[in-house]
């Protein structure tokens, strides 16, 4: 067990930055996720940290080790791979012994060690067999049991579950959380699936282009997102963007686009004054938009017209017409929306989020 | 079941007038046209290749010496005659070492050239191409170029690699062509065996031809089977603690096990019927240091007329590459039907 750091890590590829400056600390017995949309450079920054991928500058550390130029093979990790990456000629035995064996660990205690990993997983009908024997939920624990039986200080997960069907997931993510807090081992875990993120991370480092956008507490990363990629990224349906021009005056601040004009909070008065007579975008989240169908009632801000209705059954989707491109709500399932009528809305103003346009840094 | 009835039960209009007996005849057609498709192909085959086979044994075992054909039955007197000939025995002798050697020789090398050049070496389709080439040469053309570079030269005057040899101070190759000696040799041996044990000197040079024409065809294989094991596989080798030579050791090479396989059996079935490369380096010689059942086969049938015997060791050939060949057939056909 150990903590793991970034340390200015940068890797280059041929001339393209696929990880760009990466500071980053890693706190023992942290379960952190990384987390990015394809081409981000999560996986390169845990292959870096593998040893799989030389630096091109900066340096890592495990433990109390520098390991940048330490050969994988003596970084003392364990990495679980999106394919799993079973050796097929070996059985599911031979696969969690693997390692220890190269180690020139005693017979016995290998003997020991391997069966009760595959006791703790529920594999121990399954030793004898070969991978291609095995089920792809049933390769996933091998794949899980070979890193386990290693008792390495850091675990590395390479989207370790994107290859099981929908249902399988949701309990393997269930049963990874508990087992790494039994375990208590330092483990970095990337995955471009957000949901996975929020419940598994205690912290969750966000990733874009190679750079690191917020490293923060799965709430904190919902609540607070510092820049507007991370408030887009993390949530679903994503957060409602829309730009809107700051009028300030008579001792309120006002944001106003096309004919919607909302009341800003008044804690942020403040800061928006900064940016009185310019554009600013405004963030809402779809659960911060209350819907009713039809004109009810009085303390309703705004009236949209619905274009799409998305029953999902817990929730209904409506997509409304907003002053720039659609806004989605999340409405109660009970309620009933037709498109072309008008529905009136509430905004939640004080879970309402702003962004400069031309930094794209939070605001508030 | 049901919806083929509810097909019958409804028939469309046209067709209604005449339904099971245009149906059936389709059915037969269809039937047919694949077996008509095959059977030129089948006939052939069982013509050219299996009576060909059948008529060698029935020649095998008859009486027939000179141009006039004589099938009276003789037993397998040809083959005991065969077996405790000297030339014969010094045939068997030859192709195992050769096969054992221009495995051995072909297998590793083919596997380093593959190995060097799966690990990203610039230029690497140049050096396939180069590695590749002496297939596309003909086992005679060869024999032909490593004859003329092994040729002793007169005493005193190297020529070839002999000279090579003499100019870095091993003139002992010299005489490896020219002598019929067998290494070790001598030591005790079955009564009935006539010749020594051994690898016969002169060997050396076809072994090392015939390696380097087969080489760059078993790198291609390996090649190929390297290209198919997925990065991933060796680099979770890694992580679990392999260094580079454990990760060729316990993840590569085994995985590498089936191309090695078909190499063995592409390369062994060619140097159980070595014929070609042999007759033009060194014609069987010195002495039948080089002979081999191929060049017996052709002389003992087209030189001395002696078809009886020379079908004999035709089928002597057939049964030693079928103990290659069948075994791998058997397996083949195993994994597929599991696949």
């Amino acid at each position: 067990m150990a903590q793991v750091i970034y340390d200015h890590v940068t890797k280059r590829f041929d001339g393209v930055i696929a990880v760009n400056d990466l500071t980053l600390e890693v706190k023992d017995g942290e379960f952190l996720v990384l987390v990015g949309p394809s081409g981000c450079g999560k996986t390169t920054a845990l292959r870096c940290l593998a040893g799989l991928e030389e630096v091109t500058s900066g340096d890592i550390i495990i433990g109390d080790r520098v390991v940048t130029h330490i050969p994988p093979k003596d970084r003392d990790i364990a990495m679980v791979f999106q394919n799993y990456a079973l050796y097929p000629h070996m059985t599911v035995y031979e696969n969690m012994a693997f390692g220890l064996k190269l180690r020139k660990m005693p017979k016995q205690e290998i003997d020991r060690r391997v069966k009760e990993v595959a006791e703790m997983l529920g594999i121990q009908d399954l030793l004898n067999r070969k991978p291609r024997q095995l089920s792809g939920g049933q390769r996933q624990r091998v794949a899980l049991g070979r890193a386990i039986v290693r008792e390495p200080q850091v675990f590395l997960m390479d989207e370790p579950l994107s290859n099981l069907d929908a249902k399988l997931r949701v309990q393997t993510r269930g049963e990874l959380i508990k087992l790494q807090r039994r375990l208590g081992v330092t483990t970095i875990y990337v995955t471009h699936d957000q949901v996975e993120a929020m419940t598994m991370g205690h912290r969750i480092a966000v990733m874009n282009q190679g750079v690191l956008q917020q490293l923060d507490t799965p709430e904190n990363l919902y609540d607070h997102p510092a820049n507007l990629f991370v408030a887009t990224f993390i949530g679903s349906p994503a957060m409602n963007i829309f730009p809107a021009r700051v009028v300030a005056g008579d001792g309120t601040v006002r944001l106003v686009a096309g004919d919607v004009t909302l009341e800003a909070p008044a804690e942020q008065r403040g800061r928006l004054a900064e940016y009185a007579n310019r554009e600013v975008l405004v963030g809402i989240r779809p659960e911060d938009l209350i819907v009713q169908p039809g004109q009810v009632s009085e303390d309703r801000q705004l009236r949209l017209p619905v274009e799409i209705v998305e029953p999902l059954g817990s929730e209904t989707l409506v997509h409304l017409r907003g002053p720039a491109g659609a806004l989605i709500a999340k409405a109660d399932p009970h309620l009933h929306f037709s498109p072309g009528e008008l529905a009136s809305v509430r905004v939640k103003i004080e879970h309402m989020h702003a962004f400069d346009p031309q930094t794209e840094l939070a605001l508030f | 079941m049901t919806g083929k009835v509810i097909e019958e039960a409804r028939p469309r209009p046209g067709v209604a007038t005449r339904p099971m007996a245009a149906r059936s005849r389709y059915r037969l057609v269809e039937r047919l046209i694949p077996i008509l498709m095959i059977t030129p192909s089948i006939i052939a085959i069982a013509v050219f290749v299996y009576g060909f086979i059948g008529w060698t044994t029935v020649v095998s075992v008859s009486r027939w010496q000179g141009i006039v054909p004589d099938l009276s039955f003789a037993g397998f007197r040809n083959y005991a005659a065969l077996l405790t000939s000297y030339r014969f025995q010094s045939d068997i002798r030859n192709t195992i070492v050769f096969t054992v050697f221009f495995l051995i020789g072909s297998l590793s090398i083919g596997l380093l050239l593959a190995v060097l050049l799966d690990s990203k070496v610039r230029g690497e389709s140049f050096f396939r191409t180069v590695y590749l080439f002496p297939m596309a040469l003909s086992f005679v053309v060869t024999g032909t170029v490593w004859q003329w570079l092994f040729t002793p030269g007169a005493p005193g005057q190297p020529t070839g690699l002999n000279l090579l040899f003499e100019q870095i101070g091993l003139p002992v190759f010299q005489t490896w062509s020219t002598v019929s000696h067998v290494w070790p040799g001598g030591g005790w041996k079955p009564e009935w065996l006539r010749v020594p044990f051994g690898v016969p000197l002169a060997m050396i040079p076809v072994i090392i031809a015939a390696i380097w024409q087969m080489s760059g065809f078993t790198m291609a294989m390996y090649l190929a089977g390297l290209r198919a094991i997925p990065d991933e596989l060796r680099e979770a080798a890694r992580v679990d603690g392999a260094s580079e030579w454990q990760v060729f050791r316990w993840i590569t090479f085994p995985l590498l096990q089936p191309v090695t396989l078909s190499a063995v059996i592409v390369l062994g079935h060619i140097s159980l019927k070595i014929f070609d490369l042999i007759m033009t380096q060194t014609g069987g010689g010195p002495g039948f240091a080089t002979d081999v059942p191929g060049i017996f086969m052709y002389e003992t049938t087209f030189k001395s007329n002696k078809y009886a015997e020379g079908a004999a060791v035709a089928i002597v050939m057939l049964l030693m590459v079928s103990v290659l060949i069948v075994p791998y057939l058997i397996w083949r056909l195993r994994t597929e039907t599991e696949r």
